[in-house]
């Protein structure tokens, strides 16, 4: 037996790690896929080829990022939206890794899922865990057939990766709430019915202190939405503005000056999905298609590879799934697996660029989806947290920081 | 992980680290046969422990954590092979054979068999896709070595006896790759997370340096990749014949190694490139492990292939019907 049991005593030399308990960076745990996978899929698969699809196939490269209300009410009406909420606010009580069957099968098909994307993800969970018994009656059903869309209020000018410098103020005026400030990079502003945002509510409060949450409708009195073109000539993004917004002291989310506390723990959600890794996919599915079974061996040798990173990131993410569905905060799991799978997204478009050979004008599906990828995929390592934020979350896993 | 693994788990763990990089065969082997460790794949029925293959895969992995000298994974896949053929002492495998096998008989050229200097019996992958098992007195052994100072012996034999598997010993080698190189790495990344947090430059750790903590994030993503995909390959094998798995996670497995060995000696400095210093038992194997039972163009090739014949609108369908 080693000397030392505790600590990182080094005994010798014989060994090359003679640290006494061994270090594991990842714990796969070991996925309990539920019994009802295969009908789940089913279900999904032809719900999705029911919905008539757009006449651009890019827009299957953008599955999150499309707004299509017409096919989230289909996915509310089939129970598909709020999944694991309680029946009494709409939901449907089924298991967080039915909830992520679904979620991959509408990803890996491009599915036009972007208008109630954020709500599902986290909104509605947050409002059930912190919200008032009001704000969950208004938002929560509607959010669960699809109807309610909703947007993050977390980025500010001056607070992006820095997130903990919002300047956004929330000032108590009687029994009101007053909101003035600015958000920016707001995915889904302009479509959205309502905005949980994190603001100063502590005068002269810094960094993560005196923060809070607050739902905000859009459609406020003082809230003024400008769109934020992207390089593609795409509308996602958008500037919020509030001038005076009053706000009823129900929409306080949780408890006031634990903002901070509440948003890393959304931010955790929504780094954990599916959605970090199945960017490109239809990108892959496209060139599988376009070079046929007799490929060249380069080609086909890459998409073994893509093949095989694709297969790695869904048990790794599917993983995290399972121990968030147990009960655990695997927060570092979860930042390892955006930060590869938002390589492995982001580096498909170029890899595939390189192994064939297009007209980049070509309507056809293949150029359309890899041009399409190939000036969106800078974002991928941006929203949701930066690559570089990200290392710097697993470094201080590590004991470095 | 359930508490006959975990127990498993500690036991090899104690046992490996005191082991460790430089313990002989014959000096060493009596602990491993101690605790039964070679027939760990053997089913109880025969006498043996009866694993998983997520027990193999946890065994295998410390076997990289420890960079250990002996030939312990090689023997219980060698036994998992053999012993239903009822081959007795110390086995060990190889990753080749070229020749032909008829009526029971072998003869032909056997290569990369591991550590089988005093070994009884070598398993080969035969050219079917399948297994030989042969006794190393009915070869003769021309002694070779990796330049990393591992043995990777060539043997001929010629008409030897020889028995028949069907067991694809090929994939389960690049199992046994995957599963140590995952050791390999969060050996080699624990050492390098030691060295950085003691190591000081312009007056503080270089720990404390930005790029050297995004380089190590870098190298802890690449060690879970491999970590998850040896449980991934586990899977497969459980569930059937985890050809698909197995061929994903060695592929992933390699980039990994090259990815983690090349930043572990990065933050090393030059104190990595000694010989005295440890960093290189884990580098040196995982650089021999990259190449051995199918490297990348083996595995893409066979991937892709595969992927290509089932056609694009049956990807997604296929890797989900894997876990359902």
């Amino acid at each position: 037996m080693p000397s030392a049991k505790l600590g990182l005593v080094r005994a010798g030399r014989n060994s090359a790690i003679d640290r006494s308990f061994t270090l594991q960076t990842f714990i796969a745990h070991p996925i309990p896929w539920p019994d009802n996978a295969a009908a789940l899929r089913a279900k999904v698969r032809e719900l999705i080829a029911g919905h008539p699809a757009p006449a651009d196939p890019a827009y299957r490269a953008n599955s999150w990022c499309v707004p299509d209300p017409t096919f989230s009410r289909k996915l509310g009406a089939a129970g598909l939206i709020g999944m694991i909420w309680p029946k009494a606010y709409g939901g449907h009580e089924r298991s967080s890794l039915e909830r992520y069957v679904v979620l991959e099968e509408l990803l890996a098909a491009g599915a036009p899922v972007g208008a109630h994307w954020m709500a599902d993800r986290q909104h509605g969970g947050m409002l059930l865990r912190y919200g008032t018994e009001e704000e969950r009656q208004r938002w929560i059903p509607g959010m669960a057939r699809g109807e309610i869309y909703s947007c993050i209020g977390l980025s500010e000018p001056n607070a992006g990766s820095d997130l903990a410098s919002v300047r956004t103020t929330a000032r108590r005026r009687g029994d009101r709430w007053v909101i003035d400030g600015q958000k920016v990079w707001t995915t889904g502003a302009h479509f959205a019915h309502v905005m949980i945002a994190l603001v100063r509510s502590e005068e002269g409060s810094e960094r993560g202190v005196g923060l809070s949450q607050f739902v905000i409708p859009m459609d406020a009195p003082g809230v003024t939405i400008k769109p934020i073109i992207d390089l593609t000539g795409g509308h996602d993004f958008n500037e919020v503005f509030f001038d005076s917004v009053e706000l009823p002291e129900t929409a306080l989310v949780g408890e006031e000056g634990q903002g901070w506390r509440q948003a890393t723990a959304e931010l955790s959600l929504e780094r954990s999905g599916p959605e970090r890794y199945l960017s490109s996919t239809s990108l892959l599915l496209e060139l599988i298609r376009h070079v046929g079974p007799n490929a060249s061996a380069e080609v086909c040798s890459l998409i073994g590879r893509l093949t095989a990173d694709l297969w790695t990131l869904r048990m790794m993410s599917a993983s995290v799934a399972a121990r968030l569905a147990a009960g655990q905060d695997p927060a570092l799991e979860a930042t390892i697996v955006k930060d590869l799978g938002n390589s492995f997204e982001q580096a498909m478009p170029t890899l595939v660029q390189a192994a064939i050979d297009l007209d980049m004008a070509d309507p056809a599906p293949i150029a359309r989806i890899l041009n399409h990828l190939l000036q969106v995929s800078p974002s991928f390592s941006l929203r949701g947290g930066t690559s570089e934020i990200l290392k710097g979350i697993i470094a201080r896993g590590l004991g470095l920081r | 992980m359930s508490e006959q693994q975990k127990m498993l788990s500690d036991m090899v763990d104690s046992l490996f680290a005191e082991l460790g990089s430089s313990a002989a065969v014959i000096d060493a082997w009596d602990r491993i046969e101690e605790l039964g460790l070679p027939s760990l794949l053997v089913a109880e029925v025969q006498g043996g422990f009866g694993g998983s293959w997520d027990d193999a895969r946890v065994v295998f992995r410390l076997a990289g954590y420890h960079a250990l000298s002996l030939p312990v994974v090689e023997a219980v896949i060698a036994n998992l092979i053999a012993s239903p053929h009822g081959a007795e002492g110390r086995g060990t495998i190889a990753s080749a054979s070229e020749g032909r096998f008829a009526d029971g008989h072998f003869t032909g050229v056997v290569k990369g068999a591991v550590a089988s200097e005093g070994a009884s019996f070598i398993v080969a992958p035969s050219l079917d896709g399948g297994a030989l098992v042969l006794r190393t007195a009915d070869g003769l052994r021309q002694a070779r070595e990796t330049l990393s100072g591992e043995a990777r012996d060539v043997w001929m034999f010629d008409g030897a006896p020889a028995k028949h598997s069907k067991v694809d010993l090929f994939r389960l080698g690049a199992f046994a790759r995957v599963a140590q190189i995952s050791g390999a790495l969060d050996g080699a990344l624990s050492l390098s997370v030691d060295y950085v947090n003691e190591r000081k430059q312009f007056g503080r750790p270089l720990a404390k340096f930005q790029a050297v903590q995004q380089n190590l994030a870098t190298f802890a993503g690449e060690a879970a990749a491999a970590n998850c995909a040896a449980v991934g390959a586990a899977q497969g094998l459980g569930r059937g014949a985890g050809g698909f798995e197995v061929a994903s996670a060695k592929l992933r497995a390699n980039r990994a190694a090259g990815t983690g060995a090349a930043i572990a000696h990065q933050v090393h400095g030059a104190i990595g490139f000694t010989n005295e210093y440890c960093l290189h038992r884990l580098t040196r194997k995982l650089w021999t492990w990259r190449s051995e039972f199918g490297g990348d163009s083996f595995w893409s090739a066979y991937l892709g292939k595969q992927v290509l014949e089932r056609g694009a609108d049956l990807f997604w369908a296929d890797l989900t019907a894997r876990t359902d």
